[in-house]
């Protein structure tokens, strides 16, 4: 009895193995910064209800997604969170061309409601709050992997802060992560993405400031399409740079290039 | 060694080794001889069994059952368990525990037809008595009667030659009484050797129709009962077992008022207590040599009862011993006596002597008894 | 509830014994019945993905597999897709991770065999296939049940090699753990707690069957 169990189950097992799903959806994948994750859904949405085309979203950080790419995933477009990782693609021989700059990304200090970190735009609350020794943890994104980190830090060397933040920070893997830890009381703020503040509606959850675009180098976000982009993936690149999609963009908190 | 004239059936077993198991034995049975193989623990005894079984492998093995070579190294010839006809029943019995003890009984049936194969397995289960429990998972069963399962699933396999290691060394006194007994009428329906394996002499007096005495993997004697339970010179044997003779007698008479049983053995008449048994019963009777007294002249007004007239055939003295064995040969049979070395030089005993046995009825063991033919 | 990586995880499951219960029971039962030299070594290699972190898995695989190796473009000339970022590649690493929770308890199933038990099967006339199917697999099927079951809720947890290797792409590679991780990152926390706490409750599940499962061991020691 209890052998006919087992058999049955090895069957049963190696049944459901021999049927694996293969590949299920033939919608294209597009690699998109961490800090795009309200705007491109809507616009994705948007996309699909106006010609039909789904394309499906994978979120993370720049440097990580164009690592992945490298070693062979299947994305076929890549809508990056600055210029030089797309540019990396392209010197590589993997994109159909040098792409698009389709956004300006700003930062901005956020503080969660409760903290007492005090925002401005030229981080003296900060600054205040570091030489009182009141910062617990303070995010950012890793800049290794992510263009907003490595904003975030030139905006703290600026400030003559980085150092004095070493032992204090928090590193999210993507800009996203880093928002994460910004605002649940993980840490007593941090400098994210503009358009993760907006989307999130973090408005009522924290008080935040823009951070000036002359303290950091451009967020310049850079699109390209990969070698293998299919028609869907094409048609939704132009739906990028058309008005619709722009539109939404510059709800979200991005500056949008004529 | 013993030849009889039905060779057809005839196991001849041939093994040596160096080491890491040393071995050096070789041997022949025949369908009805009961081998005990004897010996202290560890010595290489049950090594034997698996080398007939094929469940070891010698560097040096030539094993025949009648006209098969289940085994020959020398010609590169090694035929695997399942391929032999062997029957063994191991000392723990090894039952699956998975299975009914019926169940148990079936597996071995694979060489019958399905349809065969229950009605089998009930008639061997028959044979052992255990019909009723035959539905019962071996954790359900007494030691005895796993010991009588594994029993039947060693017949099931219709075997050239049956192997049993240690049969009776995990169960108490009384059950292992009852199941030497059911074994050794089992093995007179059979037409097959037995070759059982023991570390207690007991069986060996019981069962045995030939010996083989192994010390650390070698034969150091072997031969048919009575002629190794007699010979005086196996000290070790002595330690083991203590020394006396064991042959076969049948009762002549019996006297219940006076309490005696004679017995008629080849060698005279022994006056024994007395047993409840028919006439013609043929009885296993063992003398203790400690129980026998020597005397060189017949003697008068003494309160035992038999006194047997014979030649002194060996004298053994080991000097790792105050007493001496001396051999006796009465009649056909060989007696033992064991005596102090003061004895022998007071009696001047010697080879050739005649000398008389003296022997109290109450000292006579009565061992396995078998119903008049 | 992302019931697309649901079934991703289910089936990355499912896949990842099919491919290793056979292999387990062979290789478990070669451990558990024979001695060999190194044999000690090899029981220590089929440990080390239980030691090793899943980056440091995810690590090799994409170095030994990916575009950018020789083995992966070949991989890519035949098959026309990399073997990372697939559902397949994914299978293939998981199969490796999950190494040490097949053979291991199957091993120590077969080794509850007394050697007594086999040789009375061999001396029952069983040809060696024969004895593993009717003796030796309906004892250690207890064991064999369970590193199924620890192999399925262990696959279930893969988070570190899941993401290195299949890169979070939906319907493919995202599975459950993934997508909780994702959701956190949209700042949906309601969905990831929801996923949170169904993966919580297969992973209690399959702790109480294996609990009852080892248990079902010991009476049949007769």
């Amino acid at each position: 009895m209890t052998r006919r169990i087992v058999q049955g189950l090895i069957a049963g097992v190696l049944l459901l193995g021999i049927t694996l799903p293969v590949a299920a959806q033939r919608s294209p994948t597009i690699a998109v910064a961490a800090n795009l994750n309200f705007a491109l859904t809507e616009i994705a949405e948007q996309f699909g209800r106006d010609s039909g085309g789904h394309v499906e979203l994978v979120f993370g950080a720049s440097g990580t997604l164009t690592r992945q790419i490298q070693d062979g995933a299947p994305f076929e477009l890549f809508l990056a969170a600055d210029e030089e990782f797309p540019n990396q693609l392209s010197r590589a021989g993997l994109t159909r061309d040098a792409g698009v700059v389709y956004a300006v990304g700003r930062l901005v200090l956020f503080a969660p409601k409760g903290s007492p970190l005090a925002v401005d735009e030229r981080l003296e609350g900060l600054g205040r709050l570091v030489k009182s020794g009141g910062v617990s943890r303070f995010a950012i994104a890793n800049p290794e992997v992510a263009p907003y980190g490595r904003a975030a830090e030139a905006v703290l060397r600026k400030r003559g802060l980085w150092d004095a933040l070493q032992t204090r920070l928090v590193l999210g893997d993507t800009i996203a992560q880093a928002a994460q830890f910004a605002t649940t009381g993980n840490a007593v703020g941090g400098l994210i993405a503009h358009s993760l503040v907006l989307g999130a509606g973090f408005s009522d959850r924290g008080t935040y400031a823009l951070i000036p675009t002359a303290d950091h180098p451009p967020l310049r976000q850079r699109m390209v399409l990969l070698k293998r982009a299919g028609p869907v993936a094409a048609r939704f690149y132009a739906y990028l740079q058309s008005p619709p999609a722009r539109a939404a963009l510059k709800k979200h908190g991005f500056v949008v290039p004529e | 060694m013993w030849v009889r004239d039905v060779p057809e059936r005839r196991l001849s077993v041939t093994l040596h080794q160096p080491g890491p198991i040393p071995l050096d034995v070789e041997f022949a049975c025949d369908a009805g001889d009961v081998l005990a193989i004897f010996g202290p623990s560890g010595g290489g005894k049950t090594t034997i069994l698996r080398s007939i079984a094929g469940l070891y492998r010698p560097a040096h093995a030539a094993v025949r059952s009648g006209a098969d070579t289940w085994a020959d190294t020398d010609a590169g010839t090694f035929a695997p368990p399942h391929r032999r006809a062997v029957g063994f029943v191991f000392q723990e019995y090894a039952l699956f525990p998975h299975l009914t003890a019926a169940g148990n009984v079936m597996t071995a049936l694979g060489h019958r037809p399905q349809h065969e194969r229950r009605d089998r397995a009930d008639a061997l289960l028959n044979l052992v008595h255990l019909t009723e429990r035959s539905g019962r998972r071996p954790h359900e069963l007494s030691g005895g009667e796993r010991q009588r399962v594994a029993l039947a699933r060693a017949l099931a396999r219709e075997p050239s030659v049956l192997l049993l290691d240690e049969p009776f060394a995990a169960v108490d006194r009384t059950v292992r009484r009852r199941l030497q007994d059911e074994i050794d009428q089992l093995r007179r329906t059979l037409d097959i050797p037995l070759i059982l394996v023991t570390h207690d002499f007991e069986d060996v007096v019981r069962l045995a129709t030939h010996v083989l005495l192994l010390e650390r993997g070698t034969s150091v004697a072997a031969g048919a009962l009575n002629t190794l339970m007699s010979r005086p010179d196996l000290s070790w044997l002595r330690e083991a077992v203590g020394l006396g003779a064991v042959f076969d007698a049948s009762v002549a008479r019996r006297w219940p008022d006076r309490g005696l049983i004679e017995l008629a053995f080849e060698g005279g008449m022994l006056l024994a207590a007395d047993r409840d048994l028919a006439m013609g019963t043929t009885v296993r009777v063992r003398i203790p040599a400690r129980e026998v007294i020597l005397a060189t002249r017949e003697p008068e007004g003494v309160s035992l009862h038999n006194v047997l007239s014979g030649t002194v055939s060996a004298i053994h003295a080991d000097p790792a011993f105050d007493h001496v064995i001396v051999q006796v040969a009465v009649g056909r049979v060989l007696l033992l006596a064991e005596v102090t070395r003061d004895a022998i030089g007071r009696l001047g005993l010697a080879a050739g002597m005649r000398v008389h046995a003296l022997i109290k009825s109450v000292s006579i063991d009565l061992l396995a008894v078998q119903p008049p033919r | 509830m992302d019931w697309t990586a649901l079934r991703v995880s289910l089936w990355l499951g499912a896949g990842t014994i099919a491919i290793l219960l056979p292999f387990g029971m062979w290789f478990g039962r070669l451990l558990a019945f024979r001695q060999f030299r190194g044999k000690l070594l090899v029981e220590a290699l089929v440990t080390v993905p239980l030691v090793l972190p899943p980056t440091v898995l995810g690590f090799y695989f994409l170095v030994t597999f990916g575009a950018r190796s020789p083995l992966g473009q070949a991989f890519q000339a035949l098959v026309g897709e990399s073997l990372p970022f697939t559902f397949e590649g994914l299978l293939f690493a998981s199969a490796i991770a999950n190494v040490p929770f097949v053979v291991q308890p199957i091993q120590r199933g077969f080794e509850a065999i007394s050697a007594d038990i086999r040789d009375a099967a061999a001396c029952c006339g069983l040809t060696p296939w024969q004895r593993f199917l009717r003796i030796e697999v309906p004892l250690a099927w207890p064991s064999i049940l369970t590193a199924a079951i620890l192999t399925f809720a262990h696959t279930l947890g893969e988070f570190g090699v899941v993401l290195m290797v299949g890169g979070n792409l939906p319907g493919q590679t995202r599975t459950l753990s993934v997508a909780i991780y994702d959701r956190m990152q949209a700042f949906d926390d309601r969905s990831a707690g929801v996923m949170a706490a169904t993966l919580l409750v297969i992973a209690v599940a399959t702790l109480m069957a294996t609990t009852a499962l080892s248990r079902r061991v010991g009476p049949r020691r007769a």
